[in-house]
């Protein structure tokens, strides 16, 4: 079975007009991302994140190089149907209702009828905008809720491969969490997720593997866990040490010729927190 | 090919509905029928003076309206929806970017057609209306009648009306045909608006060039063929105003303009539809 | 397709139908000329002012009509004012924005040779009667210049030879001139019943009692065996009776 996506020498040049000459946003870019996987483009602003994404969507035609979805030229109406695509910040017809948006898009991908109105009317429950919420304007929605009537609008048509753009930024802590188990959640039903991101420890937790982009060319790739595991230390999180035991430790590890590169409490991340204060109900 | 027309449609709908709920076009609207509602008020002249003021504003008013919702829903095609970054979030569908030009062209036709018949109705109600001003004014004698009802249902003004719309189409057709090049809306808007009215003097410069032989400068005749070859003969639908005028005009002449038009949008779509396949976004 | 390919296919497009149009256009545009004025080239007001009218045109981009319009209410006001100057020049300017308006003709005439003229003759501030009739004279010939100038404008229809007829008849005793207007008006489509008449009319004033006579005479023939009563034949019977006998008493044609 063909890769979900597959680039090879991927390259995009800007030319800027009026002779100003051009600038290089993706250069010499290889990706296989294999169907069912979450994979994740990291790097930050400026990187090619985005200009890779749109290649593979066909938005943008590459200078250079080839990018295939699930074995059909990216860009083609075959590549297209296979992709579902949540963009950077909310880009909606504002003017539209969210149960508006989602139908609109699914009759961009030649739905209609009876079988469309169904699969909005599940989609906008599962990204619980169902009922009143649904038929409220674009503009009167939080950026979470524009994220998940997007998100709607991206899963219309039953893709094979979902792209999210940045689906963390600038969203609150729950609603951060929310898409990363919504992630997670696609990945169980068998679809092969890919996002780009440039908060990186917000996306280690779910993605099997990341590519880590850096003006325009590929720094790292691999598994997340091989990527961040530093093999030549050790670490160990312990429980009810008083103060004596503490020094014994350390002169215990000193003496085994141990570096002891540091020591101490550990500190929740913020985002953890915040949410392990938040009421019952509201976690979800 | 059904698929196909099913997502066309559905850009067309979304381009109309996103004209309908702006509420600049309802203005425009209401500034209209006000405009055409106050055309009434000329009535020192004899009555086919007053028919005349009253088709030459009817017209104009119409006409004004609807070249402004021409450039104003061509500024929200293209360039407004790659500004605000929407456009992508519909060709990441699997839909056709010549789908998306034509979608956002017939909505924009749409929303035209459906302000048209709108003016085109209260016009004709001012016309009725100072028919029966009139004939109570100069007495029920019946060759009176027969000449202000000759003026007021002259079903001419029909013929005029459906190439001032054939007009109004081939403007769009400008407007979508510049959005595909372009990224800003006011070069839309700018760049439609002078093809407009440089297409009133088109066929001067068509005769002047065809006509002038070797008299003229390299340059004056390069500039006279660029205004004959690339731009579309707008003084061809002054028809409507012989019609106005109460002169005849023969149905074949018009049909023959309608047909131009509708050749002309399609030139002009099927450029555009080159242009924006190739487009970066 | 590469973009330089999108490129050339779209100017390809643009230039080849530019071309192929161009044809297509100028017998439009001839054959609308033919239909609405009569004639295939370009009518005489179109050749004398064509730069003005189209750069007017493009200035107003199709909305002349309401411009033209404007003309004809400023003159209007100037006219209540007696202002007779910017009377004439609002309707030469109507005129040119809208030559094919026979109603603009009509009334620009109308104004300069029966209002203006009129004006003249009882201007006070002229005290030499002989100066008043060459001042009120100038506007009627400019009225009559105007109508002229209308008749190769709208020279389809039958109005301004009507008028220009009756401007001959009336304001310069001209009824030679004026009965060769009416013909020439009831060579074209729309004439009122009545002034198939005036010929004769005209003939008669001018003293060829003959002409006229030979013209009534023409004219009921024309009529056949059961006239159309709205011709009124009875009418042009009594003409030549009264005709013929006062030819009778007068057989040279000339007035007693």
């Amino acid at each position: 079975m063909s890769a979900a996506v597959w680039t090879q020498s991927l390259r995009k040049e800007f030319t800027l007009g009026w002779g100003r000459g051009r600038v290089l946003a993706v250069e010499g870019l290889d990706l296989e991302i294999k169907r069912g996987e979450v994979f994740g483009l990291l790097g930050p602003n400026g990187s090619g994140k985005s200009t890779a994404m749109k290649m593979i969507l066909g938005l943008l035609r590459p200078t250079a190089g080839r990018a295939e979805v699930c074995g059909n030229l990216a860009g083609t109406l075959a590549a297209r149907k296979q992709i579902g695509f949540l963009p950077e910040n909310p880009y909606f017809p504002a003017f539209l209702s969210g149960l508006e948006l989602v139908r609109y898009y699914g009759k961009l991908c030649g739905l209609g009828g009876k079988a469309l109105e169904g699969r909005v009317a599940e989609l906008l429950s599962l990204v619980r905008l169902g009922g009143e919420a649904g038929r409220r304007p674009l503009r009167t929605y939080s950026k979470g809720m524009l994220q998940r009537a997007g998100l709607a609008g991206a899963l219309v048509s039953d893709p094979e491969i979902v792209m999210l753009d940045e689906p963390t930024a600038g969203v609150d802590p729950a609603g951060s969490r929310e898409i990363r188990d919504l992630i997670r959640e696609l990945k169980e039903r068998g679809k092969t997720v890919i996002f780009s991101s440039h908060l990186l420890e917000q996306v280690e937790d779910v993605a099997d593997r990341v590519v880590i982009l850096h003006r325009g060319q590929k720094l790292r790739e691999g598994r997340l866990e091989d990527l961040l595991t530093m093999s030549g230390e050790w670490q160990v999180r312990a429980r009810g040490l008083g103060e004596a035991q503490r020094r014994e430790l350390h002169a215990w590890l000193v003496q085994h010729g141990a570096e002891v590169l540091g020591e101490g409490s550990p500190r929740e991340r913020l985002e953890d927190y915040f949410l392990r204060n938040l009421p019952e109900r509201e976690r979800r | 090919m059904r698929e196909s027309w099913r997502r066309i449609r559905a850009v067309a709908e979304n381009t109309f509905l996103e004209a309908v709920r702006q509420k600049v076009f309802a203005v425009l609207l209401v500034f209209a029928l006000v405009l055409l509602g106050g055309a009434n008020y000329f009535a020192e002249f004899s009555f086919q003076e007053q028919f005349k003021f009253l088709k030459d504003l009817g017209y104009a008013t119409i006409s004004l309206t609807g070249l402004l919702v021409g450039l104003l829903g061509a500024a929200q095609l293209i360039p407004a929806e790659i500004e605000r970054r929407t456009i992508l979030t519909a060709l990441c569908r699997p839909l056709r970017r010549w789908e998306f030009v034509v979608g956002k062209y017939l909505g924009l036709v749409a929303l035209l057609a459906v302000m048209l018949a709108i003016m085109g109705a209260v016009f004709w109600a001012v016309l009725r209306w100072k028919e029966a001003q009139l004939i109570g004014l100069e007495g029920g004698e019946a060759g009176v009648v027969q000449a202000i009802q000759a003026e007021s249902r002259d079903p001419r003004l029909w013929q005029a009306f459906a190439l001032m719309g054939a007009k109004l189409f081939v403007v769009c057709g400008l407007a979508v045909f510049f959005s595909t090049l372009a990224t800003s809306t006011t070069f839309v808007v700018a760049m439609t608006l002078l093809v407009y009215l440089i297409g009133h003097l088109q066929s001067v410069a068509r005769e002047q060039w065809l006509e002038s032989g070797e008299k003229a400068a390299w340059f004056i005749q390069l500039f006279l063929a660029a205004v004959a070859l690339l731009v579309p003969d707008f003084n061809l639908y002054s028809l409507i105003d012989e019609i106005v005028a109460g002169n005849v005009v023969p149905w074949r002449a018009t049909l023959e303009v309608l047909a131009y038009s509708v050749a002309y949008v399609a030139v002009l779509l099927a450029a555009a539809a080159c242009l924006f396949e190739e487009r970066d976004l | 397709m590469s973009r330089v390919v999108a490129l050339a296919l779209a100017g390809g497009l643009i230039l080849g139908w530019g071309i192929g149009k161009l044809p297509w256009e100028i017998r439009m545009t001839k054959e609308q000329r033919l239909a609405t004025v009569g004639f295939p080239g370009p009518t005489a007001v179109a050749v004398r002012e064509k730069l003005g009218q189209g750069l007017v045109l493009a200035a107003l981009g199709g909305f002349r009509g309401l411009a033209a319009n404007a003309l004809m209410l400023q003159a209007h006001g100037a006219w209540e004012e007696k202002q007779w100057v910017r009377v004439r020049s609002a309707l030469e300017l109507a005129t040119l924005l809208q030559p094919r308006v026979a109603l603009f003709w009509d009334l620009a005439s109308w104004h300069l040779a029966w209002n203006a003229a009129v004006a003249a003759e009882r201007y006070e501030g002229l005290e030499s009667e002989t100066r008043r009739r060459i001042e009120a004279r100038k506007w009627v010939e400019a009225g009559r210049e105007l109508l002229e100038r209308g008749t190769r404008a709208v020279p389809e229809k039958a109005l301004l030879f009507q008028r220009l007829g009756d401007l001959y008849w009336q304001r310069l005793s001209d009824y030679q001139a004026a009965a060769v207007c009416y013909r020439a008006a009831l060579t074209k489509g729309d004439v009122p019943p009545y002034l198939e008449r005036f010929v004769g009319y005209a003939l008669d004033k001018a003293g060829d009692k003959k002409a006229a006579l030979a013209y009534f005479q023409e004219l009921r023939r024309t009529m056949g065996e059961n006239p159309d009563p709205a011709r009124q034949p009875e009418v042009v019977e009594r003409e030549m009776q009264r005709l013929t006998k006062e030819l009778r008493t007068s057989p040279n044609g000339k007035r007693p």
